[in-house]
Parts: structure tokens; sequence; C-alpha cells
């Protein structure tokens, strides 16, 4: 068995390998790492807008003024719903750090090309302006690839060598502006052409067609359980073999993830109906409840209720962590790394905290998530009480007592394997 | 002085490791520079600073095929920490695990 073990370990290495160190995938992570703080920052002023306490708006009325929801909408607005913009400067300095391309460069093209695909609109006294819907989380799609696309084009450019050369007494900044006019000018005019071309189909704006065929339809997939099942269990079988497929899946899945939060945190602070269950809170703090494998549960067994010496270690180091939703001392060191009696429930306990949450949502008996980004890291049962009020808190201390219940039979017979070792070596 | 690099993926756990073998570190009087960075950070920390063995957190180590040979020419010697001493938090076998990389060069 354990070599057989090791021989999937040996396969399952090189696929983690190629997404793990994709550019494309490498770019959307340290895009949306780069963005994850003012997520977190302006959802706590959009909670703070809406808390859900009966005689609290009238409250704060009476200290702050009729216009008192708008010193915490203004916040928000401009960190959440502009999160496109700050997407596309975070991923195309990520693309060029990896290509070796001038950053400034890439980072003002990048925002330029965006803006061009962006419709506008005509204001009544005049003058232009971008509604702020058009760089939010329903832009998101159309931003990464321009972010893409705009770095490809400069790489390209400066492949060829297609730069204008400034004497050598020409100071570096000046030559440096100099040397960024002709990529900067060809991605202008390719972008240019895609507006134009599109303004002459009936979508009319490119926004409005990579929303609709491509930004749409992922939301509408990743939204449905089983697509969230798939990616759960193809992100525990790489933990499985001790790869952090955590990392892998979820670079992959962020921006649906984010989007999906998003889009509940307007219709939050718009009063209405929230739209999406699944999102990145759902992921994050009712599916992952001690960090992948919900071992929480597992994490108390192992503070509680072991009989050997190397577990009840294991359960004062890792209590502490887990609370906080890091479980590697668990993973790594029960192992349940390539020890196939641990990984059955490793890879259970996450799809069923999924289903769980699911139809506690879907039947009604727990709010949707409102959309604030709290950190992964918030303790559960304080998590799911902001992201889904009392109810969500409850959902989670019965999730934590599922957990446990499906760890329990293993954890014991592992616990029992432990522990007859210990004696077996005192003697 | 001697300065070990610990490459792991996020930084979270391996944080609480760095902190243990710094514990391990000064209680057994060694002179020594631990850190930890991102996998992606790794080229750039290399050329900035001069790093004397890199231990790789087990969520990464199948990326030693690939980082090896980057440090071949510098003679920094490289290798995965033990699975379980990392998930015990074990600072003083991951210490002396470096300690023996160094030895061994």
């Amino acid at each position: 068995m354990q070599k057989l073990m090791e021989m999937l370990e040996e396969k399952m290495a090189p696929i983690a390998m190629k997404l793990d160190n994709n550019r494309y995938i490498t770019a959307i992570k340290d895009g949306f790492f780069g963005v994850m703080s003012l997520l977190i920052i302006g959802s706590f002023f959009l909670l703070l807008a809406n808390l859900p306490i009966t005689g609290y708006p009238e409250f704060m009325a009476k200290i702050l003024g009729d216009e008192w929801k708008t010193y915490f909408t203004v916040p928000y607005d401009v960190t959440m719903n502009l999160m496109t913009v700050y997407v596309v400067i975070a991923m195309s300095r990520s693309l060029a750090k990896t290509y070796k391309l001038d950053s400034i460069a890439c980072i003002t093209s990048a925002i330029v090309a965006f803006l061009i695909l962006t419709p506008m609109l005509e204001l009544k006294d005049g003058g232009y302006g971008i509604p702020i819907t058009n760089l939010s989380a329903s832009g998101l799609f159309l931003g990464m690839l321009s972010a893409v696309l705009v770095v490809e084009i400069i790489k390209f450019v400066d492949k060829k060598g297609w730069l204008i050369k400034m004497p050598d007494s020409v100071p570096e900044n000046v030559s440096r502006s100099f040397s960024a006019l002709i990529p900067g000018l060809f991605v202008i005019i390719i972008f240019n052409l895609i507006r134009i071309g599109f303004s002459l189909t009936p979508f009319e704006n490119v926004q409005e067609f990579v929303f609709h065929y491509l930004q749409l339809p992922l939301l509408t997939l990743g939204d449905t359980l089983p697509a969230m099942l798939t990616s759960t269990i193809f992100e525990g079988t790489l933990w499985s073999f001790g790869i952090h497929g955590s990392n892998v899946v979820s670079g992959i899945l962020k921006p649906i993830w984010l989007t999906l939060t998003a889009e509940n945190a307007a219709a939050f602070s718009a009063g209405e109906t929230l739209p999406y269950i699944i999102n990145y809170q759902f992921y994050s703090n009712f599916m992952k409840i001690g960090g992948f494998g919900a071992t929480f549960g597992l994490a108390i067994l192992l503070l509680t209720a072991a009989k050997s010496s190397q577990f009840k270690a294991l359960g004062k180091l890792s209590i502490g962590p887990s609370i906080f939703g890091i479980n590697e001392p668990i993973i790594f060191g029960l192992p349940i790394v390539l020890n196939p009696l641990m990984i059955i429930p490793f890879i259970l306990a996450t799809p069923i905290m999924a289903v769980i949450a699911y139809f506690a949502m879907s039947s009604g008996l727990v709010p949707y998530t409102n959309g604030t980004n709290i950190p992964w890291t918030t303790p559960p049962i304080i998590s799911g009480f902001i992201v889904s009020g009392w109810k969500g808190a409850l959902l989670n201390v019965v999730q934590i007592i599922v957990s446990a219940g499906i760890y329990y039979p293993f954890f014991k017979s592992a616990d029992r394997i432990a522990y007859k070792k210990e004696q077996d070596e005192k003697e | 002085m001697k300065t070990i690099m610990l490459v792991c993926s996020a930084g979270m756990s391996t944080s609480l490791m760095v902190s243990k073998m710094k514990d391990t570190a000064v209680q057994r009087n060694i002179d020594a520079d631990i850190f930890a960075i991102s996998a992606s950070e790794f080229d750039d920390t290399l050329a900035n600073k001069d790093v004397n063995v890199v231990l790789l957190g087990p969520q990464v180590k199948f990326m030693k095929k690939q980082l090896a040979p980057k440090l071949a020419d510098k003679n920094v010697p490289i290798d995965a920490i033990n699975m379980q001493h990392y998930g015990m938090m074990n600072g003083e076998k991951v210490l002396e695990q470096a300690l023996q990389l160094l030895e061994n060069k």
C-alpha cells in the first residue's frame, strides 16, 4: 500500500508543479493576493453600513445625520466596487515580473487598455463618466483578459526589439519613457481596434460580450454544488499527497468565487435578495472549518480523546492554529499525507460540509453569506455569525460536531495503532 | 553566521516552524539567520541574500528538482523537511537537519 501511495505521489507532483508554476495562474494568484486586503477592509465598511440590528439605522442617523450611510459606503465603493482596477494592476505587475519587463509600463498600459474597452456614459449635464459597476466585479474577467493580453503584446514588441533607442548621454528616466512609446502605441491601437470592431456588432461593447459569454456562464457553473464538489475532491486528493491543493485550486477558482462574493455584497448593500449560495465565504467559512478537510473536529478529538502520547502532543500543538484555519500540523504531523486510513475521512469531510451548508441555505434555514469578505483565518462560529448571522454560527457548530463524527472511527484506530507502537517501544 | 532559508507555499505554518527553529538556535547558542519565503520569491531572494542552506516545506517538496540546479553552482545544499518533523513543529530536528546538510556539503 505504501509503495502504491509513493508511486501515485510521483505521478501527482508534476501535475501540481505545472499548475503551480503556470505564469497565468501565478498572475491570477498574485492579482488577488494583492487586492485581498482592500476587499477585506471594504467589506467591513459595508457591514458597518448594514448591521442587521433593529434600530441601528435610526440610531446612526440620530448621531451622524441622515447622510450617515455614505460615511461607510464610499470606502466600500472605492475598494470592493473598483476591484477590477486593482486586480488589473496587480496581475499585470506579476506577469511583467515573470517576463522581466518594466512593470510601470505594463501596469499603465494594462489600465489604459482595460479603460478603452470599458463602456462610458454621457452625463446629463455634458461630460462623460465611467459607471462604477463597469469597474466592479462585473468587469473582472474583461480586466483579467486585458492585463494578460497587454503584457503579452509588450513582451512581443520587446522581443522583436522595436524600441526607440536614445543615445547613452540621455538620462535613464527620459530614455525609459521613450522606450515605452512603441509598446504602448501597439497596445492602444490593438485595443482600440477591438473596441471599434465590437461597436459594429450587436453586442455594442466588449464588456457586454465577455460578461455574457464568459463571465456569466462561469459564475453560473461556479455556483453549482456539483462543480464545488468536483473541485473540492481534486483539492483533497492533492493534499493527500502532501501538495498544497488549496493553493492550486483556489488559484484557479478564486476569481469566480470572489465575483460571486462581490455580487452578494452589492445586493446586500442595496438591500436586495442575495443571489448566490456558493462564493468565497461559503468555501472558506462553511467548508474549510479548521482548514481543508474540515479538521477542526479532528483537532478537538486529538486534544480530548487521544490515548497515545503522540496524538496528545499533536492535539495540544494543533488546536491553536486550527482555530485560525491552519492545519498543516495535523496534515503532516498525524500524518494524513500518504496515510490511506486518514485520507478517507480527509477527502470526504469537506464535500460533506459543502452539502450540509448548501442545503441549509437553499432550504432557507440559514441565510446566504452577505458578501462580507472576512479573512479566511477568522475562527469558525465567529465567521459564521459575521457572514450569515446567528444561524450561520449555529451551522458552524453543527458542522464541527459532524466533522468530529466523520473522523472519530478513523481517529480511534489510528490512535490505537500509535498507542500500541508506543507500548511496544517501551518494552 | 549561518543563513537558513525555508521555502513553502503560503507562509502561515512555516512561520511557526521558523520561530521554533529560532528558539532552538538561541538555546543551543548557534548564530543563525533563519527565515521563510514563498516559492515565488525564491529567485529574488537568492539574488539579494547570501543563503547557506535551503529547506523545503513538505507542501513544496516536489519543487526540489526544479530549484536544485539554481543552487548547484553556488554550492548551496537543498532538501525537503521531514514531513512529521514539520507537522509536529519540531524545531530541534529541523535545525539539526539544516546543520547536517551544511556539514556534508
